[in-house]
């Protein structure tokens, strides 16, 4: 009998120790906890993740967007007049267009005069933009309103559009570019330098780039102050929305269960990144705004869509600011194409909405041939050189050793067509 | 009456104090108390997807130090250093511009092993803080600084990458976690390759470049830096992150850091812009205005008038490379 | 063989049971601090050590990042384009102010009349001269809740004590009885209790010297709170507060937020006693000669000069 007892109680000791001792081991800390290890070998996914790959989807059930993704056409914004409401070129066009493109840009012996400004900006880009994208199908990005071009403004943007184009011509009214009648100088006239060179913009000014001559965007020819200059100059070019500019641009999508992150090797060490909420939730406070706006992504059958608002006064995107609105659309056609097209909408810049459309390519994930070190800022010595270059040419003016600066032209001159002529038949025959 | 021999009482006792133990157990456990477990992916991985941050002191200083007047100081009335008086570039910040009092980081006694060279740069960097601290410019932060800088992180981890999103200069890092090539030069934020081992995830992090700090106090390293990070869930919205930095250029041995990392609990939280290469331009570029533009503030009990200068020659280059 | 119950079995049962509670309760663990109960008298145990973990000690409204904690305007007229102004230029973008969410419940407003809003303004527009979080004094409730350093607390049966690291200060939460304070004070007088698993603290008593946070956010001697403090997990506090202050807001509002156990094995709370930190500050400018002047960088030169406020207005300086 007693035997028996001590048995039973034996057990029950056991059985009790274990289990303080399991709940002991599994709530202390730091790894330790006995949970199941699967290890996610780096050559293959498990095997439920395998099935969700070959359908598309993430592991958790979404669509898949995932990888590097590159664009690399030659697809002009707006659709020359000429191809009328075509949306795509035939096969025969394109190739007379990349043949006709490598020409003018093969033409060494094109010069502006020498020793003008416009023939050293010329000079760069010869040496820089060797080499170009292959014309796309698309003869334009804009794909609505169905002339491929971006609706007329509305009466207040043309007005605050004229208020900037009467600043630019009138810092560059001592110029060259306004002495030799260039595009550059369309709307102004030459004359002696402007008192308007002391002058604040009349509206916050931040282009992304130096662009063609003329413009509406307002870079100024001027380096009082880093604000000055256009924000490529600042190491701040990267823009939502953004189509690849001149360089084209690599991609890299990342997924998570409720959220979408995508970094953009955009530019010349501009890049950027964002992650997109995927939630039902509303956007910031009207209060608070961003550089790039706020964005609220959902799914739609397999199609990511982003609603982008609360962007900052300090955006521009083609004349519009912080009313800027976007939605987004982002679909994977299939294993090696994803579709991006966004309609971009501001009432009080544009009449109507707009839409551009792209396609993005897949690259190889091995090669992992993305640079995600945006280092524009950390080497910028452009910016120091301009300023510093700026005082300086102002101190050789004032002691009688060089011309007035307000002579010089550092920004819409012309001669930066990137490798083509500014107008006429040497001019790009995607923008022409 | 069975009289109970003392033998089995104590059997008896045993295992009822053992029974009691694991029921007293649950009973605090479920008070709502219950640690929530590490959320994990389908494939039974730990899941750190979510916004985390850092709660302590180490972007101030990684070793453990009292509180201090002032992220810059001066010399105050008495010749110690612990009598030391906030300077002219904080003194208007008053206690908002201190440095809080650190239990430190670093792991073991607390050192970092600098050889003698190195330690003679680290000290310099403190005292030119202002000067060469990549953190002001608004420079890429590099890694781990950027792990536990005061501003908020998002992870996105997917089956073979995961992201980590920085609000500071909106900048980021992938962890490869599949074979990919090498990147074909240095960087500010190293090139990541990961691994799972169990419930921890392991990262190499290689091919530095040399230009960052690991704080605000001159701690730093050359482009032979090597890390090897351990990111371990302690609950489902806490991770133990644990460092172990190896530099032979700069030390004479690794060493380690750790520290919780913290999900951001707020409803609906989402990353924002702390978009400062604009916020620094003044501090950058200031000085080569045509005219200055932040000249003087004036308050009640003070005057700050700011003089810039610029470094002559290649001087005025190199500062940009700090 | 039949075991039969009888009262030698059940008092060593019951004896047995005791010893097995106090052995768990000595092990229970969350990781960072030393063993600690997970409740005390019942009740949830809030002890240990806490800091909120986001931006509200800047601005408790939802805010984009700004270029510094003190600006002014930039090239252009305009708000969003101001710059750092001289007294963090040299911090550069250490300098900034980061974005928030914003604390905040409902639509994010802080329902102030025309005439407070008006000196919030002012506040805001006078930081520097004007929070005491800079003059080290003591910074009330709820501020010292979510300023950037650690607070640790002591969770009694009658008594749960809060101290600060922000200049060493305290509060004590009466779960008993006690008199009112005999004056107005900055941490105000805080009386609470149990609604379940929640800490609910009503707080009065206080002056109006204390702000929100270092965007001018204010109240008067009439503020009066209600604290609710409910343990999420065991290392999360969800923090709530209902502000009442007839003087200053139309109607009451609410903040709400998470705290976070400092989780650090061997965390300890360490002092920030910023008295003595602030006395260039408070003082600089009546010391028989200036002690803090100049700082020369490699690309600037900050110089201080300190002025003496006329007559009374040198002694309301240090009340503001």
């Amino acid at each position: 009998m007693r035997t028996r007892l001590l048995t039973v109680v034996g057990v029950a000791v056991v059985i009790a120790a274990v289990a303080v001792f399991a709940r002991l081991a599994r709530t202390d800390v730091a790894g330790q906890s006995p949970a199941p290890a699967p290890q996610a070998g780096p050559a293959s996914l498990p095997a439920e993740a395998a099935t969700a790959a070959e359908a598309g989807e993430t592991p958790w059930g979404d669509p898949d967007l995932q990888g590097l993704w590159s664009y690399d056409l030659e697809v002009p914004l707006q659709r020359p007049a000429r191809y009328g409401n075509r949306e795509f070129f035939t096969d025969e066009e394109r190739a007379a267009l990349d043949k006709e493109r490598a020409e003018i840009l093969g033409e060494s012996d094109r010069r502006y005069s020498p020793g003008t400004e416009q023939d050293v900006g010329g000079a760069y880009n010869a040496a820089i933009f060797t080499t170009h994208k292959p014309v796309g199908r698309r003869t334009s990005l804009i794909v609505d309103p169905p002339d491929g071009k971006i609706p007329p403004l509305t009466p207040e943007a043309q007005k605050k559009r004229a208020e900037i184009r009467a600043f630019q011509v009138a810092l560059l009214q001592a110029t060259d570019v306004c002495k030799n009648n260039l595009p550059g100088c369309s709307g102004g006239k030459y004359g002696p330098p402007s008192p308007r060179r002391a002058e604040a913009p009349p509206h916050y000014l931040t282009v992304a780039a130096a662009g063609g001559p003329g413009g509406g965007g307002g870079i100024i020819n001027r380096s009082d102050n880093p604000e000055d200059r256009n924000l490529g100059e600042r190491c701040m070019a990267a823009v939502l929305p953004d189509f690849g500019g001149n360089t084209g641009f690599f991609l890299q999508i990342i997924q998570s269960p409720g959220a979408v992150s995508i970094f953009y090797d955009t530019g010349q060490g501009q890049g950027w990144q964002r992650v997109i909420p995927v939630t039902a939730n509303p956007h910031l406070p009207s209060h608070v705004r961003q550089w790039w706006g706020n964005s609220r992504g959902r799914w739609d059958g397999k199609t990511l869509v982003v609603d982008v608002t609360n962007f900052s006064p300090k955006t521009y995107f083609q004349g519009s600011y912080e009313n800027l609105h976007l939605v987004e659309r982002w679909t994977r056609l299939d294993t090696n194409t994803i579709e991006y097209a966004v309609t971009i909408e501001d009432p009080t810049t544009w009449t109507r909405p707009w839409t551009v459309k792209q396609e993005y390519n897949k690259q190889n994930d091995y090669a992992n041939r993305h640079y995600k070190e945006p280092r524009c800022h950390e080497g910028n010595y452009g910016m120091v050189g301009l300023l510093a270059g700026a005082r300086a040419e102002e101190r050789a003016f004032a002691d009688g050793r060089g011309p007035d600066p307000a002579t010089k032209c550092t920004a819409g001159c012309g001669g930066f067509a990137a490798g083509f002529g500014d107008s006429g038949e040497d001019s790009n025959p995607l923008t022409r | 009456m069975r009289r109970w021999s003392t033998g089995s009482m104590i059997l008896v006792a045993l295992a009822a104090a053992a029974a009691s133990a694991v029921v007293s157990r649950s009973v605090t456990r479920d008070t709502g108390e219950a640690t929530v477990a590490a959320a994990r992916t389908a494939d039974g991985t730990p899941d750190f997807s979510g916004i985390w941050q850092a709660n302590n002191e180490a972007n101030w200083d990684l070793q453990a130090h009292e509180a201090r007047p002032g992220a810059i100081t001066q010399q105050g009335v008495y010749p110690y250093a612990y009598a030391r008086v906030p300077a002219a570039p904080v003194l208007a910040l008053g206690a908002a511009g201190g440095v809080p009092a650190s239990i430190g980081v670093v792991e073991g006694d607390g050192e970092i092993p600098y050889t003698p060279e190195a330690a003679a740069i680290r000290k310099e960097n403190g005292e030119h803080w202002v000067d060469r601290d990549p953190e002001l410019k608004c420079y890429l932060p590099g890694i781990p600084r950027a792990m536990y800088m005061p501003y908020p992180v998002q992870i996105l981890q997917s089956a073979n990458k995961i992201n980590m999103a920085f609000a500071f200069t909106s900048t980021a890092r992938t962890i490869h976690l599949d074979k990919v090539e090498e990147p074909p030069d240095d960087t500010y934020m190293g090139h990541s390759v990961g691994r799972w081992e169990g419930d921890t995830l392991v990262v190499d992090v290689t091919r530095f470049n040399g230009k960052n700090w690991f704080d605000r106090a001159g701690n730093f390293h050359s482009d032979a830096l090597h890390l090897v990070e351990r990111f371990t869930p302690i609950s489902r919205d806490a991770i133990r992150y644990e460092v172990t930095i190896e530099d032979p250029k700069v030390f004479t041995r690794p060493w380690r850091i750790s520290m919780p990392l913290y999900r951001r609990l707020e409803p609906a939280m989402e990353l924002l812009e702390y978009r400062c290469i604009e916020f620094v331009e003044e501090f950058l570029f200031g000085n080569l205005r045509k005219q200055q533009l932040v000249k003087r503030w004036e308050g009640e009990t003070m005057i700050i008038d700011i003089t810039r200068k610029v470094p002559t020659g290649d001087k005025l280059y190199e500062w940009y490379r700090r | 063989m039949r075991i039969r119950l009888n009262g030698s079995m059940i008092s060593v049962a019951i004896a047995a049971a005791v010893v097995g509670a106090a052995i768990s309760a000595s092990v229970t663990q969350s990781a960072g601090q030393a063993s600690r109960p997970g409740q005390v008298a019942g009740r949830p145990n809030l002890s240990g050590i806490w800091q909120a973990n986001n931006e509200a000690h800047w601005d408790v409204q939802a805010h984009a990042a700004r270029a510094g904690a003190v600006t002014q305007p930039g090239v252009y007229p305009l708000e969003y384009a101001r710059v750092a102004a001289a007294p963090v230029v040299a911090l550069g973008a250490a300098g900034g102010v980061p974005a928030s969410l914003g604390v905040v419940e409902g639509d994010g407003e802080i329902p102030y009349t025309p005439e407070a809003l008006a000196i919030k303004k002012e506040n805001a527009e006078h930081w520097i001269d004007r929070d005491p979080e800079l003059k080290c004094y003591l910074p009330g409730i709820p501020r010292a809740m979510y300023m950037p350093y650690p607070f640790e607390i002591t969770q009694s049966t009658n008594k749960i004590h809060m101290a600060y690291a922000f200049a060493t200060t305290a509060r004590t939460i009466h779960l008993d009885q006690v008199d009112p304070p005999p004056t107005d004070t900055w941490m105000g007088h805080s009386v609470g209790r149990w609604e379940g698993d929640t800490l609910v603290v009503d707080v009065t008593s206080f002056n109006d010297k204390t702000w929100f946070d270092r965007a001018g956010n204010f109240h008067s001697d009439g503020l009066h709170l209600v604290e609710r403090f409910t343990l999420a997990t065991p290392d999360v506090i969800q923090y709530e507060v209902t502000i009442e202050d007839p003087k200053v807001f139309a109607r009451s509002w609410r903040m709400a937020m998470p705290l976070y156990r400092r989780m650090e094995p061997n965390m300890q709370l360490l002092e920030y006693r910023c008295t003595e930190f602030a006395e260039e500050f408070l003082y600089g400018h009546v010391r028989k000669e200036q002690l803090v002047k100049r700082w020369e960088g490699e690309t600037m030169i900050v110089d201080i000069t300190r002025k003496v406020p006329p007559g009374d207005k040198f002694y309301e300086w240090f009340r503001k």
